[in-house]
């Protein structure tokens, strides 16, 4: 493996500090900002053939991960760019387009010779493929929340209420571009203890979209005359499940109640090969400090009681109904094929 | 009829003497025999034959018929798959005895490549319930004690009427895993305390749910009305290209063993069914060596390999 020329390792310096300071805004700024990173280091570096390239990117996003683990984007996009790499070696090496499942399957035990290529052959025109691709992927990403905002107007009707949580970029720009054509209400839960919801509300409010604020405490009592929930999430788990915002379960269990349709929206960028649940805390949730929920002002109280505040939720598939990718709607049962298509399964485990 | 004999006596061998082999397996390693003792002056039309009797024959054995049964089929599919390249009989062999044995060998990485997906999903203090006795699911709970030095304990249902439960009971003794036998009429009973159900199965079928020793039914919907989750370890070469509508619905050849039909040809009524329909809204997800998959991409890998 060749030593990391000192460039190299400043920008993964600047960026890994970036991420402890949580300078990225928002989880598609990660996902741009680390595949440019991504660009610059195979730009940079020197390798032989395209075993190198990939054992030094999964030795790089191990690194990255475990800098943020709640993270999933920066372990998905280090999967894609092996992805990327796989499919331009498959692609110049047997000149044809390597078939797009690459997921064992039951045909492939029947029909195998072996011949699984070790990807150590050493082709000059590998680079400037891999460059391309990863140019085009770039552009994919930047138009993610546009190509999920055109498809606003066939799921947002007239008249219709519609409940969303906390702060999500997507959701907001999703509704601003169905209010281009379409009169609805938007009821916003809070979101405490960090109130992103205020945010949301008073973006719609300029947007002039008809916009409640509730506490999340009247979700369910608001969730009977509501026509559809519409929420972003943090990322999609392999299953269907859902890692969003700490509140989103309640409002995913009351949607169910009153068989309202719950749909996520979430670039594909955001799915995420891992199967965890919340039997796993631990490897799940992130706990943050809980002076939001119990300032320490209140001297007398914080000896006395205990106080979590996690981040996150897990929301189980059953209760989604449908996610709107920028490639257009999935139901949750769907996901493991979409992921097939995004990710080799060897490059799951990082 | 000499030859048909040889056949069940070739199978029952394995099925007896390596008790880990999956019954699926034992089927296919019978019917590449068959393929290897062939002549080379016949056709593939003969083979097929050939095959198709022996798969009969296979099905008196005392073992779980499903399994058979997707095994065979899996088979039948590999020599149509193959003679399709091939026009030359000779050759057409030749190639299949070749792929057999690679076939063969992935077979064999199946079950250990599913217990490395299964066991992290299990974690210090849970509580497991499982049922009947599965190889997969024995050696999923050895990898997670062994090898990832996870602490649980084991609810072992005793699955009547061939108390296939004991026998578990005791492999995981020997591998110092904590377990509990329970009674079958228990299982409502244990399941407020567990936190996940892990069972086996003879065939996954094509709408994504599986066939499995009489009493899986029961755990699922035990386990569905108590919110916990129900994830299944089977081999692919478990799958069967089945889709049976309720329980009525599932092939008497793999409700009774064939003994029990031959001998009450119009009173099937009386007797105990040896296995039960769990349909896929019961199932949270199907381990496989294809990976981790959910009950309806189940049908996809069936539709790939047979459109």
């Amino acid at each position: 493996m060749p030593s990391l020329e000192s460039e190299i390792e400043g920008i993964i310096e600047t960026f890994t500090n970036n991420l402890k300071q949580r300078k990225f805004k928002g989880s598609r700024d990660l996902a741009l900002n680390s595949v440019q990173l991504w660009k610059k280091i195979i730009g940079q570096m020197k390798w032989q053939n395209a075993r190198e390239l990939m054992d030094t990117i999964k030795k790089i996003g191990k690194d990255l991960a475990e800098t943020a683990p709640s993270e999933t984007v920066i372990g998905n996009m280090t999967r894609r760019m092996l992805k990327i790499v796989r499919d331009e070696y498959a692609m110049l090496q047997k000149g044809k387009q390597e078939e797009s499942d690459l997921q064992d399957s039951l045909q492939k035990i029947l029909t195998a010779d072996e011949s699984d290529s070790d990807y150590t052959k050493n082709i000059p025109l590998l680079k400037p493929a891999i460059m391309e691709h990863i140019g085009e992927f770039l552009a994919e990403l930047e138009s993610s929340e546009i190509d999920i905002s055109a498809q606003a107007l066939e799921h947002i009707h007239a008249n219709e209420i519609i409940m969303t949580i906390g702060y999500s970029k997507t959701v907001s720009a999703f509704l601003k571009s169905a209010a281009k054509n379409r009169v609805f209400q938007v009821i916003v839960a809070e979101c405490a203890p960090f109130f992103h919801g205020h945010q949301l509300a008073a973006d719609l409010a300029e947007a002039r979209i008809s916009t409640t604020l509730i506490p999340d405490s009247a979700i369910f009592a608001m969730m009977a005359r509501v026509n559809k929930v519409i929420i972003g999430t943090h990322s999609v788990m392999a299953n269907g499940g859902l890692k969003a915002v700490c509140g989103t379960h309640t409002l995913a269990l009351a949607a169910k109640h009153y068989s309202v349709p719950f749909v996520v929206c979430a670039p594909m960028f955001k799915l995420c090969p891992e199967y965890v649940c919340s039997l796993d805390q631990d490897g799940f949730n992130q706990f943050v400090s809980p002076e939001e929920v119990l300032n320490n002002d209140e001297g007398k109280l914080v000896s006395k009681v205990n106080v979590y505040n996690p981040i996150f939720d897990y929301v189980p598939p059953e209760l989604v109904t449908l996610f709107i990718s920028n490639t257009g709607g999935n139901a949750p049962s769907y996901i493991y094929r979409l992921l097939s298509e995004l990710y080799h399964p060897l490059d799951v485990q990082l | 009829m000499e030859n048909t004999r040889n056949v069940l006596d070739f199978f029952q061998k394995i099925v007896k003497e390596e008790p880990d082999v999956s019954a699926a397996v034992a089927a296919i390693r019978t019917l590449m025999n068959i393929l290897e003792n062939f002549g080379d002056g016949e056709t593939l039309r003969g083979l097929s034959e050939e095959l198709r009797k022996a798969t009969e024959e296979m099905k008196k054995a005392e073992c779980s018929i499903t399994s058979v049964q997707s095994g065979c089929e899996l088979f039948q599919r590999f020599i149509t798959l193959t003679s399709l390249e091939q026009s030359n009989f000779k050759d057409c062999k030749e190639i299949m005895k070749k792929r057999g044995e690679i076939f063969l060998r992935k077979l064999q990485e199946a079950r250990p490549k599913i217990a490395r997906l299964g066991a992290p999903f299990i974690l210090d203090g849970h509580k497991i319930l499982t049922h009947s006795k599965s190889r997969v699911v024995l050696q999923t709970l050895v990898e997670a004690a062994v090898v990832s030095k996870k602490r649980f304990h084991v609810f072992i249902t005793e699955s009547h009427p061939d108390l296939s439960g004991v026998a578990m009971r005791d492999e995981l003794l020997k591998h110092n895993i904590g377990s509990t036998l329970i009674l079958d009429s228990a299982m409502g009973y244990v399941m407020e305390s567990v936190d996940l159900v892990l069972v086996g199965a003879e065939g996954v079928v094509e709408s994504g749910g599986i066939i499995n020793k009489i009493g899986t039914y029961t755990m699922a919907l035990c386990a569905k009305e108590m919110h916990k989750p129900f994830y299944v370890l089977a081999e692919s070469f478990k799958f069967v290209r089945l889709y049976p509508l309720n329980q009525r619905d599932l092939p008497q050849e793999l409700k009774f063993s064939s003994t029990i039909i031959e001998s009450n040809h119009s009173n099937l009524l009386d007797q105990h069914p040896q296995v039960d329909y769990t349909p896929p809204g019961y199932l949270t997800l199907l381990f496989t060596d294809l990976g981790i998959l959910t009950p309806s991409a189940v049908s996809d890998e069936l539709i790939k390999l047979y459109l």
